[in-house]
C-alpha cells in the first residue's frame, strides 16, 4: 500500500513537472534562427583552450551569379557589378557567409573588446554580408557613399533591433543602439536601394564564427568539454534539429567540415 | 504516515499547478469587458490571438496589425517608443484612413474602446514592463503655414532625401517605391502626398509632423535625421548649393569644407549622446541642433501640407458631373494652358470585386477630368495617379509579376432616352452594349474603340474611327488627353450632342499593383454633358417677368382705388 | 395689445407651416420631406386658409382690410412704395437664377426595394421553403445556432464589409466611389422589412438581378451565388439579424 501512494506520489510530481515543462516549450521556437542557450553565459579565463576549425562546403549544382538590377543613383551605386549574395560559393564549393558556434556552451572568454563592429555601406552595397554582434555593443554604421541610406534591421521591438534609421548621405558614421539580448540572425535592409541586404546576429558569446571565401571557420580557447556545434547560412538552412556534437579537449584541435545542401 | 504523503503529494501537485498556472499567466490583467468587445469586433481581422491574422485579413492589404510583436505604425512617441494609451484609443476611434481599419467612435462607446486599449496591451509583455510612460514627441516651436515656410520646406525636401520614396512631386512614385515592403514581407507603397485623405494617421499639420519625427515603425518610412544636422537653415540651404556646384572656387573650398566639418562634429556629439557619453557642453550643443532640426521639420511639414487640398474633392454627381466647356476655337492640346482655367471632376475609383480575380487593395484613388467642346469636336483630359509607369508585363522575383498600366473610358453606345430607360450594366455592359475607348501605356498616342458586353466579353471594333490621343506621364502621374469628332458614321460609337447629359464609367490597370484583365479599379456610372452656351434668355425674361409683376400691382390699385371711390 | 389682424394670423400660419415641413419635420425623422410632398401641404393649407375667409363675407372683407389699405390709403404711402419696387425685384431676381441655373443630370428614379420575382431560386436550383432553414435552431439547439452566426460572422468579414461596413451601416471602405451606396443594416427600414427570402434573393443575386426598376445596371452588389454556398447564404443572414438587433419580417405578415 505504501509502494502504491509512492508511486502515487511520484506520478504526481512527474506530472506537475511535466506542466511545467509543458509551459516552458510554450516559447515559441523560431525556424531558421540560431539556438542560444537559456543559461546566463559567464566569462572567464580560458586556460590552455581547445580550437575547432574546418571547411563548410557546399553540395549541389551552384546557381548561376544572379546580377543585381540597379535602378537607381547609377553614378554611386552603378559603378561596380553587384551580384545577389545569398549563395556564395568559391573555389572548391567553399561556401561563404555560413555562421558556425557553440550552441549550449555557457561560460568562456570574454569577447575581444577591441574588435570593431562596423557594417559598411559603399557603393550601395552592405559589407560584410553577414555579421556577429556581441549583445550590448553598438553598431556603427557607416556612409561612405555620396548617397543617402536607410538601415532598416529587422529585428524586434522588445529586443530593441526593430530599427530603422535613415543615414544621409552626408552622415558617414552612426551609431545603433545596442541589442538587449540575443536574437537573429535578423535581416538589415536599405529600403531605398531595395537591393541592399545583409544580415546580423546579436550573439551571448564569442564562440561565433563566419565562414570566409575559402568556407573556413576557427573557433578558439574553446573551455574542454562536450559542445553543440551549429551552423546557419541564409538559404542552406540551420542544423538546430541534429546538431554536431564534439569534444574538446585540453589544448586540442579539432575538425570538423561541413556541407551544406540548398534548403527545400 | 500514509495519510501525510497523500495529503503531502496533494500540496505538491497543487503548487505545481499554481505555479504552471501563474506562469501561463503572467504577462495579462485580462479585461474582460475589453476582450469581449476584441472578439465581437476586433478578432475577424485582428485574430483572436492578436496575431493580425483573422480570417478577413487574406485580402487586406495593409495587413491588420499584429499586436504581439509590439510594432506600432502611428504613434505620437518618439522613434523605437510604444504608443501612448491616448495612440491606441484615437486610432480606434477615429480609424485609418485609406485602410480597411474603419474608426469605431460611432459602434463602441467610450468605455468601451479604452476596455479594448487595456486589452490588446496584454498582447505584448513589453506594455508591462515599461515602468517609464513612452516619450512623446514634443509639438513644441511649431511654425505656423506660409508661402515662405513652404518654400523652405520644399528645400529641405529635398535635402532630407524624402523625394527616394515619395517622390519629386509627393505623389509617392520615388525611384525607390516599386521596391518597398514592410516588416512583414509584404508590399507597402509610400503615401501619395497629394491625397491627404488617405494618410492613416490623419492629415492634420501635428499629425504629419509626428509621423515625420517618429518614423512610421514596420513599414519603410524611417526615423527621419537631420541630413544637415548642426547647420542653420542658411547655412544648410548654401550647403545645398554649393554641393552641387561643379567646380568650387578656393574660398568656396574653404567654405563647403567648414561646413562639412560642423556637421560631422554634430553628427559625432549625436553618437556620443547615444551611448550616453556625451559631456554638458556637448548636450548643449546637441540641444541647439536638436531645435534648428525641428524647424526644418515644421518646415518640411508645412510643405507636406501645401501639396494636398484642404478635403477630399467631392464625387462628380449631380451638379458637380463632369461638364464640358464650348470654345469657338480649336481645342487645346495636352499642355495647353487652357486646361489649367478648368476645375477637374473627380471620380473616386474602387476595387473591382464582382469577378475573378478580384482586386480588393487597389492603389489608384480616381480620376480626374477635365473637357472642352467646339462645334464638331470634343477634347478630354483624363488625369490619374499611378506610383510607377509600367509599360510591359514584368516578372518581379520579390512582389510577383507586374504588368502594363491602362485605362478605358465607357459610355453606352446610345444615350438612354428618359431616365428611367434601361442602361447597359455599369461593368463593360451586358445584354446591353457599351462603347469604350481604352489606352495602354505602351503605346502613349493611341486609344483603341471597343464594344463589350460584359467584364470578360470586350471586342475590338473593327472600323477604328479617327480618335487623336496623346499620353504622358510624369513624376506619379498619367495625363492622357483625347479629341474626338461629337458625331461618327459608325453606328458602334456613342453620338454626343450638347445639352444631353451622358453616362460615363473608368476602368484603370495599375500594372505594379498587378492589376490586370478583370483585375482593376472601376467606377460606377456618372455622367457628362457638353454644357451649352448660357442661353439669352436669362436677360429677356427676368425682367418681363419684373415688369409684368409692376404691372399687376399698379392694375390692382387703380381696381382697389375705383371700387372704393 | 392690439389683436393681431386676420390677414396677419393667416399670413404667419401659412409660413409657420412651411418651416415647419421643410425644417423641423425633416430633423426629426432625419431624412428631409420630398419637395413635391411640401408643395401638396402647402397648397391644402392655403385652401382651407381661403375657406376659412370666404365662408363669412364680414370675414372676407376683414381679411382684405389690410391689403386694400395698403393699396389705397394715403398715410400707407411708405409701405406701399417700398411693396411696389421690391416684388418686382424679387421676381426678377428669382426667374433670373432659375434660368442661369446649370440642368443636373437626369435623375435616376430607383425603388431600392422591388418586389422578388415568385421563385426563390440558388443557382437553378429551386428552393421550396422560403423559411431561413436554421431560423429554428435558435430556440430548437441554441449552440448550434451560434455556430451558424459565427460562421455568418466570418462570411460577412471576409466578403461584405468592404462595401457595406464593419459597423454593417453601409459605410464600409469601397463605399465611397458607389453610386447607388451599399446597404445599411442598421437602419431601422430595412431589415424589419423584409423577410429573410428576400435577402436570401437580393444576396444570391445581387444586382444584376434585379427588376427595371431597381436599375440593374447602377448596383455594384455581386451575384453571390457564384461565390457562396447556399448555407452561407443563410447563415451570413442570421449574422445581419443578431449583430444588428432588428427581427426580418416573418413569413405570413
Amino acid at each position: 500500500m505504501k509502494t502504491k501512494m509512492l508511486i502515487c506520489f511520484a506520478l504526481l510530481i512527474a506530472c506537475g513537472f511535466g506542466l511545467f515543462v509543458f509551459a516552458d516549450d510554450h516559447e515559441e521556437e523560431e525556424m531558421n534562427k540560431l539556438v542560444f542557450s537559456k543559461e546566463t553565459y559567464k566569462t572567464m579565463k580560458v586556460n590552455n583552450g581547445g580550437k575547432i576549425s574546418g571547411v563548410v562546403k557546399f553540395e549541389g549544382e551552384v546557381p548561376e551569379k544572379k546580377k543585381l538590377a540597379i535602378n537607381k543613383d547609377p553614378a554611386v551605386c552603378g559603378v561596380v557589378d553587384k551580384f545577389d549574395e545569398s549563395l556564395v560559393v568559391g573555389e572548391n564549393m567553399a561556401l561563404k557567409n555560413t555562421i558556425v558556434y557553440l550552441m549550449d556552451i555557457t561560460q568562456g572568454k570574454d569577447f575581444d573588446k577591441d574588435a570593431k563592429v562596423e557594417l559598411d555601406q559603399k557603393e550601395c552595397r552592405f559589407n560584410p554580408h553577414v555579421q556577429i554582434i556581441p549583445v550590448g555593443t553598438a553598431l556603427t554604421v557607416l556612409n561612405n557613399d555620396k548617397a543617402t541610406h536607410n538601415v532598416h534591421i529587422f529585428g524586434t521591438k522588445k529586443n530593441g533591433t526593430s530599427i530603422n534609421k535613415q543615414q544621409t548621405r552626408n552622415r558617414k558614421r552612426m551609431k545603433l543602439a545596442a541589442a538587449k539580448g540575443a536574437e537573429g540572425p535578423v535581416e538589415v535592409k536599405c529600403d531605398i536601394h531595395g537591393w541592399m541586404k545583409a544580415w546580423v546576429a546579436y550573439v551571448p558569446h564569442p564562440y561565433f564564427a563566419v565562414t570566409n571565401e575559402k568556407g573556413e571557420f576557427t573557433l578558439e580557447d574553446v573551455p574542454p568539454g562536450e559542445y553543440k556545434l551549429g551552423y546557419w547560412h541564409e538559404t542552406c538552412g540551420n542544423n538546430n534539429k541534429e546538431p554536431v556534437v564534439v569534444t574538446v579537449a585540453a589544448g586540442g584541435e579539432l575538425k570538423q567540415d561541413f556541407t551544406l545542401k540548398i534548403k527545400k | 504516515m500514509r495519510t501525510s504523503i497523500f495529503v503531502l503529494s496533494i500540496i505538491i501537485f497543487l503548487l505545481f499547478s499554481v505555479i504552471f498556472i501563474s506562469y501561463a499567466q503572467e504577462a495579462p490583467e485580462v479585461s474582460e469587458r475589453g476582450k469581449e468587445v476584441y472578439e465581437e469586433s476586433c478578432a475577424h481581422c485582428h485574430g483572436v490571438e492578436g496575431r493580425g491574422d483573422g480570417s478577413a485579413a487574406k485580402n487586406l492589404l495593409p495587413q491588420p496589425r499584429d499586436f504581439t510583436g509590439g510594432i506600432y505604425k502611428i504613434r505620437s512617441t518618439a522613434s523605437g517608443e510604444l504608443p501612448t494609451d491616448k495612440d491606441l484609443f484615437d486610432i480606434i476611434s477615429k480609424g485609418m484612413p485609406g485602410s480597411s481599419m474603419p474608426e469605431w467612435e460611432s459602434a463602441l462607446s467610450a468605455d468601451d474602446r479604452w476596455e479594448v486599449v487595456s486589452y490588446i496591451k496584454t498582447f505584448y509583455e513589453g506594455f508591462k514592463e515599461n515602468e517609464s510612460p513612452p516619450k512623446e514627441i514634443s509639438l513644441d516651436g511649431k511654425i505656423p503655414y506660409s508661402e515662405e515656410s513652404v518654400e523652405i520646406g520644399k528645400f529641405f525636401y529635398t535635402q532630407f532625401a524624402c523625394f527616394e520614396c515619395h517622390g519629386n512631386a509627393g505623389r509617392g512614385d520615388g525611384t525607390s517605391a516599386p521596391t518597398l515592403q514592410d516588416e512583414w514581407g509584404f508590399k507597402s507603397w509610400p503615401a501619395n502626398l497629394t491625397e491627404n485623405w488617405n494618410f492613416r494617421g490623419g492629415s492634420s499639420t501635428e499629425d504629419i509632423y509626428k509621423r515625420f519625427i517618429g518614423g512610421i515603425a514596420g513599414s519603410a518610412m524611417p526615423m527621419f535625421e537631420d541630413a544637415s544636422f548642426g547647420l542653420t537653415i542658411e547655412e544648410a540651404q548654401r550647403y545645398g548649393q554649393l554641393e552641387n556646384k561643379v567646380e568650387m572656387t578656393d574660398t568656396e573650398d574653404e567654405e563647403f569644407n567648414t561646413l562639412d566639418e560642423k556637421m560631422g562634429n554634430a553628427y559625432d556629439i549625436l553618437d556620443m549622446m547615444t551611448e550616453g557619453l556625451a559631456n554638458e557642453e556637448q548636450k548643449q550643443k546637441h540641444a541647439e541642433a536638436m531645435k534648428i532640426f525641428q524647424e526644418k521639420s515644421w518646415h518640411i511639414t508645412n510643405y507636406v501640407k501645401s501639396l494636398a487640398p484642404e478635403k477630399r474633392p467631392e464625387p462628380a454627381i449631380g451638379k458637380n458631373a463632369l461638364r464640358s466647356q464650348y470654345t469657338v476655337d480649336t481645342l487645346p492640346t495636352i499642355d495647353d494652358a487652357a486646361w489649367g482655367t478648368l476645375e477637374a471632376s473627380y471620380f473616386p475609383l474602387v476595387g473591382q470585386i464582382i469577378v475573378e480575380p478580384r482586386q480588393f487593395n487597389p492603389t489608384i484613388d480616381s480620376v480626374n477630368v477635365k473637357s472642352f467642346y467646339n462645334d464638331t469636336e470634343v477634347a478630354f483630359l483624363f488625369i490619374w495617379d499611378d506610383r510607377t509607369n509600367n509599360t510591359e508585363e514584368q516578372e518581379n522575383e520579390d512582389f510577383g509579376k507586374t504588368y502594363e498600366d491602362a485605362i478605358a473610358i465607357q459610355f453606352p453606345v446610345k444615350i438612354p432616352q428618359d431616365p428611367t430607360a434601361p442602361k447597359p450594366y455599369f461593368l463593360w455592359g451586358g445584354k446591353k452594349a457599351v462603347y469604350l475607348w481604352q489606352w495602354k501605356a505602351s503605346a502613349v498616342n493611341s486609344v483603341t474603340e471597343l464594344t463589350a458586353k460584359g467584364i470578360t466579353n470586350a471586342e475590338v471594333q473593327e472600323v477604328q474611327g479617327d480618335i487623336q490621343a496623346e499620353g504622358k506621364y510624369t513624376d506619379g502621374q498619367y495625363r492622357l488627353w483625347v479629341k474626338r469628332a461629337l458625331k461618327t458614321d459608325d453606328k458602334k460609337d456613342l453620338q454626343i450632342e450638347p445639352g444631353v447629359f451622358v453616362p460615363i464609367a473608368f476602368s484603370v490597370w495599375d500594372g505594379a499593383n498587378g492589376d490586370i484583365d478583370t483585375k482593376r479599379v472601376i467606377s460606377s456610372w456618372y455622367s457628362f454633358v457638353l454644357e451649352p452656351v448660357p442661353s439669352s434668355r436669362r436677360f429677356i425674361y427676368p425682367p418681363i417677368v419684373a415688369l409684368l409683376s409692376l404691372g399687376i400691382l399698379v392694375g390692382l390699385r387703380g381696381f382697389v382705388y375705383r371700387r372704393n371711390s | 395689445m392690439r389683436k393681431p389682424s386676420l390677414f396677419t394670423i393667416c399670413f404667419v400660419i401659412f409660413i409657420a407651416s412651411w418651416i415647419f415641413l421643410r425644417y423641423i419635420v425633416g430633423s426629426l425623422i432625419s431624412v428631409p420631406i420630398p419637395n413635391s410632398v411640401i408643395v401638396m401641404y402647402m397648397a391644402l393649407i392655403l385652401i382651407a386658409i381661403l375657406v376659412h375667409i370666404s365662408v363669412e363675407d364680414s370675414r372676407l372683407s376683414e381679411f382684405l382690410r389690410p391689403i386694400i389699405e395698403t393699396l389705397v390709403d394715403e398715410n400707407k404711402k411708405v409701405r406701399r412704395i417700398v411693396l411696389v419696387v421690391l416684388i418686382p425685384l424679387f421676381m426678377l431676381g428669382y426667374t433670373y437664377t432659375n434660368i442661369a441655373q446649370k440642368a443636373g443630370p437626369p435623375g435616376d428614379p430607383r425603388d431600392a426595394h422591388p418586389s422578388p420575382p415568385l421563385e426563390l431560386t440558388y443557382k437553378d436550383e429551386v428552393i421550396e421553403d422560403v423559411e431561413n432553414p436554421y431560423r429554428h435552431l435558435e430556440k430548437d439547439n441554441p449552440e448550434e445556432f451560434k455556430s451558424h452566426v459565427e460562421n455568418g460572422r466570418r462570411v460577412y468579414y471576409d466578403n461584405c464589409f468592404y462595401c457595406h461596413g464593419d459597423h454593417l451601416d453601409g459605410q464600409g471602405h469601397f463605399a465611397s466611389a458607389l453610386n447607388p451606396l451599399p446597404a445599411n443594416f442598421q437602419d431601422p427600414g430595412i431589415i424589419p422589412n423584409f423577410q429573410e427570402s428576400f435577402f436570401f434573393w437580393r444576396i444570391s443575386k445581387g444586382g444584376p438581378g434585379l427588376p427595371k426598376e431597381g436599375t440593374p445596371w447602377n448596383s455594384a452588389m455581386p451575384i453571390w451565388e457564384d461565390h457562396l454556398e447556399k448555407e452561407e447564404i443563410w447563415d451570413v443572414i442570421l449574422f445581419l439579424s443578431e449583430y444588428t438587433g432588428y427581427s426580418y419580417r416573418e413569413v405570413g405578415h
